[in-house]
C-alpha cells in the first residue's frame, strides 16, 4: 500500500480550510468540495488505479455535510482509512463520514457558530461602536486560533483513526455543555443591551407627567427587551415560523413602535 | 456620482468577503467588517464602523447552521454605509437601509448555491471517466457564483448609488423610515431568540437569567465581557464536576479534554486585550 507522508495531511489541511465550500449546492452541499478536498490523497493511493479512482471519486462526490472546523476529523479518520485498506472497505468510508457528520454538526455549530461568534463579535461591536476600530483585530485573532486548532483536528482524525474521532466528539459534549453555560450567560446579557428600544410616550395630566418607559424601568429594567425576545422566541417554536418570516414579523413591530406617539395622539384625537 | 475605483475596491472587497464567509471566516465575511472597510475607502470610516456593529449586533445569532440561507446583511451592511455617506444623513439612515437590502439579497444567495449544482453535476461526469483533474476544476468553478451573487448587487448599487439615494429621499415617507429605526432597534431580539432555541436553555436556563440580571440591573459597572468572565468561571467549575463525576474514564480522556478546554481560556485572554 501506498504512504502518505506529512506534506499530503497539510495538503488535504489547506485544501480543507478553503475549499470546502467552494462548490456547496443544494443537492450534495458540500460533497464536490469533500472530493476536492481528499484529492491529493486520492492522486497518490489511486493515481495509477482507475478503478478505485472511480469508485473514490464517486464515494466522495456524494452527499455531504458538516460543521467546517469538525469536519477535519472526519476528513483525517477517512485519510486514515484509504491509507490503510484503500477502497475495499467502501461502507466502511461512507459510514464514517455519514455517520459522524450530523453530530459533529452539532457540536461544532454550537462551539464555533453560536458561542464562539456571539462573544467575539458582541464585543467587537461594542468597540466599534465608541468609535474603536480596534476590536475588529478579535474575529481576526480568534480566526488564527480556530485554524490553529483545526489543523490539530486534522492530525487528532488521522493519528487516532475512526474509533477515536468518535470518541473525541463524545468528549466535545462536555466541552459544548460547558460553552453552553457562557454562551447562555452572554445571550441573557446580550437582551438589555443590545435591543436599545425604548418607549417615547408620555401622558401629561395636569401637572403631573407619566412617562411609560420610567413605570416600564419601575416594574424591571430591560422588560421591554425582554419581552420582545420572549415573543420571538415563542413564535420561532412555531411549526410555520422561521428566521426570515421572523424578520417580517419585527419590522412590523417596529413600523408600529417607531410612529407610536403619532398613533397615541391619532387615537386619542378621535375621541 | 461614486467613483470607479471606489467601485472597483469595493468589489474586491466583497469577493474577498464572501469567500472568506465560505471558508476562514476569519472577519471580512461579517457586516461590522462590511461596514468599516465601505466607510474607510468611501472616507468616512467612523459611520462605516456604526452602521457595521449595528448591524453586526443585530444579526448575533444568525448564521447558517446547516448551510441555511440566511440574509445578506454583509451586502446589507456594505450598501447601507455606501448609501449613508452618498446621502450624507448619517449612519441611522444606512441602518434602516440595509436591513431591507440583505432581506433582498438573500433570493441571490440562493441561486448560487443553485447554480452550482451545474458544476457538481460536471463533476459527477467526470467522475465516471475517472478524471480526477476535470472533478477538481469543478469546486474550482464553484467559487464563481458566490462571488458573482455578491459582487453583482454592489457594482449594481454603487454605479446607482445617487439615483437610488433620490428615490428613497422622495418617495420613502418618513413615518415608514422612523418605523425602520425602531425595528433595527429590536431586531437583535430575532438572533438572541435563534441562539436560545439553538443552545440547551432548558438544561442551562439559571445562566441566562444571571446574565440578564447583570446587565439589566447594573449595566453602569458590568460589561458583555465580564459577564463573559463569569460564564466562562461557571463553566470551568461544569468542567471540573463533569471530570469527577466520570472517574472510570479511561485514562487518555482527560488528556485530551485539557487541550480544547486551554484553547478557549487563551481566547478568553485575547479578548481581554
Amino acid at each position: 500500500m501506498t504512504k502518505l507522508d506529512a506534506k499530503d495531511i497539510k495538503k488535504v489541511y489547506w485544501r480543507n480550510i478553503f475549499g470546502l465550500q467552494w462548490g456547496w449546492n443544494y443537492e450534495r452541499m458540500q460533497g464536490l468540495g469533500y472530493s476536492w478536498v481528499m484529492m491529493p490523497v486520492l492522486k497518490k493511493l489511486y493515481g495509477d488505479k482507475p478503478d478505485e479512482m472511480k469508485k473514490a471519486l464517486k464515494t466522495h462526490l456524494g452527499y455531504f455535510n458538516t460543521s467546517q472546523p469538525m469536519s477535519h476529523l472526519i476528513i483525517g479518520a477517512d485519510i486514515g482509512i484509504e491509507e490503510a485498506t484503500g477502497m475495499q472497505d467502501e461502507e466502511a468510508i461512507v459510514g464514517l463520514k455519514t455517520g459522524l457528520m450530523g453530530p459533529l454538526a452539532g457540536v461544532g455549530d454550537t462551539l464555533f457558530l453560536a458561542i464562539y461568534r456571539t462573544i467575539i463579535f458582541s464585543i467587537a461591536a461594542y468597540m466599534a461602536l465608541s468609535g474603536s476600530p480596534v476590536g475588529l483585530l478579535l474575529p481576526v485573532v480568534g480566526g488564527i486560533l480556530l485554524l490553529v486548532l483545526r489543523y490539530w483536528f486534522t492530525g487528532v482524525g488521522y493519528k487516532q483513526g475512526a474509533r477515536l474521532a468518535t470518541e473525541f466528539a463524545e468528549q466535545m459534549k462536555t466541552l459544548t455543555n460547558a460553552a453552553s453555560i457562557l454562551g447562555l450567560s452572554v445571550v441573557g446579557a446580550l437582551i438589555p443591551s443590545v435591543i436599545t428600544y425604548t418607549l417615547d410616550l408620555k401622558y401629561t395630566m395636569g401637572k403631573v407627567t407619566l412617562n411609560a418607559q420610567d413605570m416600564l424601568n419601575q416594574i424591571m429594567p430591560g422588560l421591554l427587551p425582554l419581552g420582545i425576545v420572549l415573543l420571538s422566541y415563542w413564535l420561532l417554536g412555531k411549526k410555520s415560523m422561521n428566521s426570515t418570516k421572523l424578520i417580517f414579523v419585527l419590522i412590523a413591530l417596529g413600523m408600529v413602535l417607531g410612529n407610536l406617539t403619532n398613533i397615541v395622539n391619532g387615537i386619542a384625537g378621535l375621541f | 456620482m461614486v467613483s470607479i475605483v471606489v467601485i472597483f475596491a469595493l468589489s474586491l472587497y466583497v469577493a474577498i468577503a464572501v469567500l472568506d464567509q465560505i471558508s476562514i471566516q476569519i472577519g471580512p465575511y461579517s457586516p461590522i467588517f462590511g461596514g468599516a472597510v465601505t466607510g474607510l475607502i468611501m472616507g468616512d470610516l467612523k459611520t462605516g464602523l456604526i452602521v457595521g456593529a449595528t448591524l453586526q449586533l443585530m444579526t448575533l445569532g444568525v448564521a447558517t447552521y446547516g448551510g441555511a440561507t440566511v440574509p445578506d446583511f454583509l451586502t446589507g451592511s456594505i450598501m447601507g454605509t455606501a448609501y449613508a455617506i452618498i446621502a450624507g444623513k448619517g449612519a441611522e439612515y444606512g441602518i434602516g437601509l440595509a436591513v431591507p437590502i440583505g432581506l433582498l439579497l438573500t433570493q441571490l444567495d440562493i441561486l448560487a448555491r443553485m447554480a452550482n449544482m451545474f458544476f457538481q453535476h460536471r463533476a459527477d461526469h467526470f467522475a465516471a471517466e475517472g478524471n480526477y483533474r476535470g472533478v477538481e476544476r469543478q469546486n474550482i468553478w464553484g467559487m464563481v457564483p458566490w462571488i458573482l451573487s455578491r459582487v453583482i448587487p454592489v457594482v449594481v448599487g454603487l454605479v446607482f448609488g445617487q439615483a437610488v439615494v433620490n428615490a428613497i429621499n422622495t418617495f420613502i415617507p418618513a413615518w415608514f423610515m422612523m418605523g425602520l429605526k425602531a425595528a433595527g432597534m429590536i431586531l437583535p431580539a430575532m438572533g438572541i431568540a435563534i441562539l436560545m432555541r439553538y443552545l440547551p436553555l432548558k438544561s442551562y436556563w439559571p445562566f441566562f437569567i444571571i446574565g440578564f440580571v447583570l446587565m439589566a440591573y447594573f449595566s453602569k459597572t458590568f460589561s458583555i465581557l465580564g459577564v463573559a468572565l463569569l460564564g466562562l468561571a461557571a463553566a470551568g467549575v461544569y468542567m471540573m464536576n463533569a471530570n469527577k463525576t466520570q472517574p472510570a474514564a479511561p485514562a487518555p480522556k482527560p488528556a485530551a479534554k485539557a487541550d480544547p478546554s486551554d484553547l478557549y481560556a487563551d481566547e478568553e485572554v485575547e479578548v481581554n486585550d
